[in-house]
């Protein structure tokens, strides 16, 4: 299968009131792609997600997902991807089944069409289904976000940080489902990750965001260069946020002296 | 679960997990006392309406005019309460990255409130058409569908407003800054520098030394203080102190009942912390307690200046001012998450316990300070063990 543009960001910028938080990000995403988005906290990852799934208005600049204006018309483009949404925002008084049978409803497909087998028991959430997501663990809730947003089998499937809070098991079971979901090259993934030293052996591209841009990208043979022993991708990080992190100190530091002269 | 009834589902589940929440004693308390007061209110209802029946068979004004009137402008507080709720569900937040269109919400909502409408209405029609029957007017069933009619006039009218003002469900600000910016005052700052610290402004989800400027907020403050100079004045030309005494006491209950917030109550940075409820309770009614005989000394001043052979009666407000404060701290602090809820079940347990002194005299004071001790036994107990 040949690779196609599942989601494509230009000249980006969004943030909240008048202030942006991201600015100038230009990026896109195929099908067969896994890209991990790196960064500190408060560097912008999820307001990045926020914008590129249509949930913030943007300030400047286009997304489109699968060829379609995310702004121009946001059900036909939200209908082609999946988000994990974050597990303290799933309905508390519905039960699991109960709320993916809600997304299904929703995307217009049958409550049990996964791409990747099925997910339910994969995930291990039969026994929980029944119950309202009120009395879920973090872990059960994040299982239950990762399995609405598969349904339906959308081309772009999208995790903010998904795998906080995931026993081993799952966590491992997700890792394998990403996996799988990429290899066919029907599918592009993107996740958000504090993980760094996932990322390597997960994705096959990378983002590393600073203070709302793009500090530096790497695709799949970048990102083998510069992993090439364990430890060696988290340790290049550090050093890049650190550097960052004075490059800006020392930037404040000048303009409060000019500012003081 | 489809979801074109997505908004009455929800509601629905919201409903059962509410009751499925609650200790099987209050929900018995609640079916048990609730349905004796409902009884007794009606039994009430109904002996007054045959006592009067006579004068009120004649009276045709209050079945055409007075009757639909109250019940379009019940209605309208209807309508609003309901499609608020309806909208706020239509766009709750994990529906915010899923294909659903606006006119889809807007039509979930809109199925919802019709539901609650219909039903509304039909009982309206049906009290009113009991009523009209116990006083034998001539013709029930048009009186009944008269206010009907009404109700659902008013209903719709706030309903279309509301769901017309819909917007696309997009993030304008970030959870993290959600807190209202408001504008600097510096010696609210100062006042709320107590241990613990930054309560008051922790409660009002403000950075500490800032107050809200928004539009409910100025609209309440300005009636207040209209009502102030107004009742001051009257004093003033009057040469009686009552008027400003009286509307002193009013209004500092007013500003309390606005200013106080207790949601950190139900925190569990307070409930894990080594601060028991009655200090945390306190400490959050220390700044509204201060707003409020700020407001009551101005026009309780007025009174004693031009009456001062009177001052023990401005006294005496003042004091029935911190007794009404402190019943409604308490209200707040069990409803600690909904001051709406907790305003107007305050307003409705003092209102009735007045219409009920006509009968029974100050024993009624004992209810309401029954109830006024079983909320805060309830409240602390909920800070304590969850």
């Amino acid at each position: 299968m040949d690779n196609v543009t599942a989601l494509q960001a230009r000249n980006l910028s969004a943030g909240y009131g008048r202030r942006p938080v991201v600015a100038g990000i230009n990026f896109s995403v195929r099908t067969g792609d896994i890209l991990g988005l790196l960064g500190a906290n408060g560097s912008g990852k999820t307001t990045l997600l926020r914008a590129l799934t249509g949930q913030l208005p943007l300030m400047a600049g286009t997304v489109t997902i699968a060829g379609i204006d995310i702004v121009g018309k946001p059900e036909k483009a939200k209908a082609a991807f999946g988000l994990a949404i974050d597990p303290g925002d799933l309905p508390a008084s519905l039960s699991g089944r109960q709320y993916l049978e809600l997304v299904a409803s929703i995307r217009g497909c049958p409550a049990d069409t996964w791409p990747c087998g099925d997910v339910i028991a994969r995930l291990g959430l039969a026994r929980w289904l029944t119950r309202p997501i009120a009395g879920y663990s973090l872990g059960t809730r994040a299982k239950t976000a990762i399995a609405a947003a598969l349904l339906g089998a959308p081309p772009l499937l999208i995790f903010d940080e998904s795998l906080n809070g995931l026993d081993p098991e799952a966590a491992w079971e997700v890792k394998c489902m990403i996996a799988e979901l990429a290899e066919n090259k029907a599918r592009a993934i993107v996740i958000s990750t504090h993980v760094v030293e996932s990322v390597p052996g997960l994705c096959n591209r990378a983002i590393f965001l600073a203070d709302g841009r793009i500090l530096e990208s790497w695709d799949a043979t970048g990102l083998a260069q510069a992993a090439p022993t364990p430890g060696a991708f988290e340790a290049h990080i550090i050093g890049r946020l650190r550097e960052h992190r004075s490059r800006v100190g020392q930037q404040l530091q000048e303009n409060a002296s000019a500012a003081s002269v | 679960m489809q979801h074109d009834r997505l908004v009455l589902s929800l509601l629905w589940s919201d409903l059962r997990a509410a009751l499925r929440h609650m200790r099987k004693g209050d929900l018995a308390w609640l079916i048990l006392g609730g349905g004796v007061l409902i009884a007794y209110g009606i039994a009430d209802i109904v002996s007054a309406l045959s006592h009067h029946a006579e004068v009120l068979r004649t009276a045709r004004i209050v079945w055409t005019v007075e009757t639909p009137a109250a019940a379009a402008s019940l209605g309208l507080l209807l309508g609003l309460t309901a499609s608020r709720t309806a909208r706020a569900k239509a766009l709750a937040p994990f529906l915010r990255p899923l294909p659903l269109s606006l006119v889809a919400r807007r039509r979930a909502a809109l199925l919802a409130t019709s539901c609650f409408g219909i039903l509304l209405a039909a009982i309206v029609a049906g009290l009113e058409g009991l009523a009209g029957s116990i006083v034998a007017i001539d013709d029930p069933l048009a009186s009944a569908l008269r206010a009907a009619a009404a109700f659902a006039s008013g209903f719709a009218v706030t309903t279309f407003h509301s769901l017309a003002g819909m917007r696309a469900p997009v993030l304008l600000a970030a959870p993290a800054h959600a807190s209202r910016s408001g504008f600097h005052l510096a010696v609210l700052g100062r006042l709320d520098h107590a241990t613990p610290r930054w309560l008051n402004a922790w409660a009002w989800r403000l950075p500490a030394g800032r107050i809200l400027l928004a539009t409910p907020w100025i609209v309440a403050c300005v009636a207040v203080s209209i009502a102030m100079v107004l009742a001051t004045g009257a004093s003033v030309a009057a040469r009686q102190a009552i008027p400003a005494a009286a509307t002193a006491t009013l209004g500092g209950i007013a500003v309390f009942m606005l200013a106080l917030r207790c949601h950190p109550l139900r925190s569990p940075i307070l409930r894990t912390a080594p601060v028991g409820f009655s200090r945390a309770w306190l400490r959050l009614m220390r700044l509204p307690l201060l707003l409020s005989v700020v407001f009551f000394s101005l026009p309780a001043s007025a009174a004693v200046a031009v009456q001062p052979s009177a001052w023990p009666m401005s006294v005496g407000f003042l004091l029935m001012l911190f007794v009404l404060n402190a019943a409604y701290g308490v209200f707040a602090a069990y409803f600690a998450t909904s001051p709406f809820t907790a305003a107007l079940s305050f307003v409705m347990a003092v209102g009735y316990a007045y219409y009920e002194s006509f009968e029974y005299g100050r024993t009624v004071l004992l209810g309401l300070a029954g109830l006024i001790a079983l909320l805060w036994h309830q409240a602390r107990r909920r800070y304590r063990h969850g």
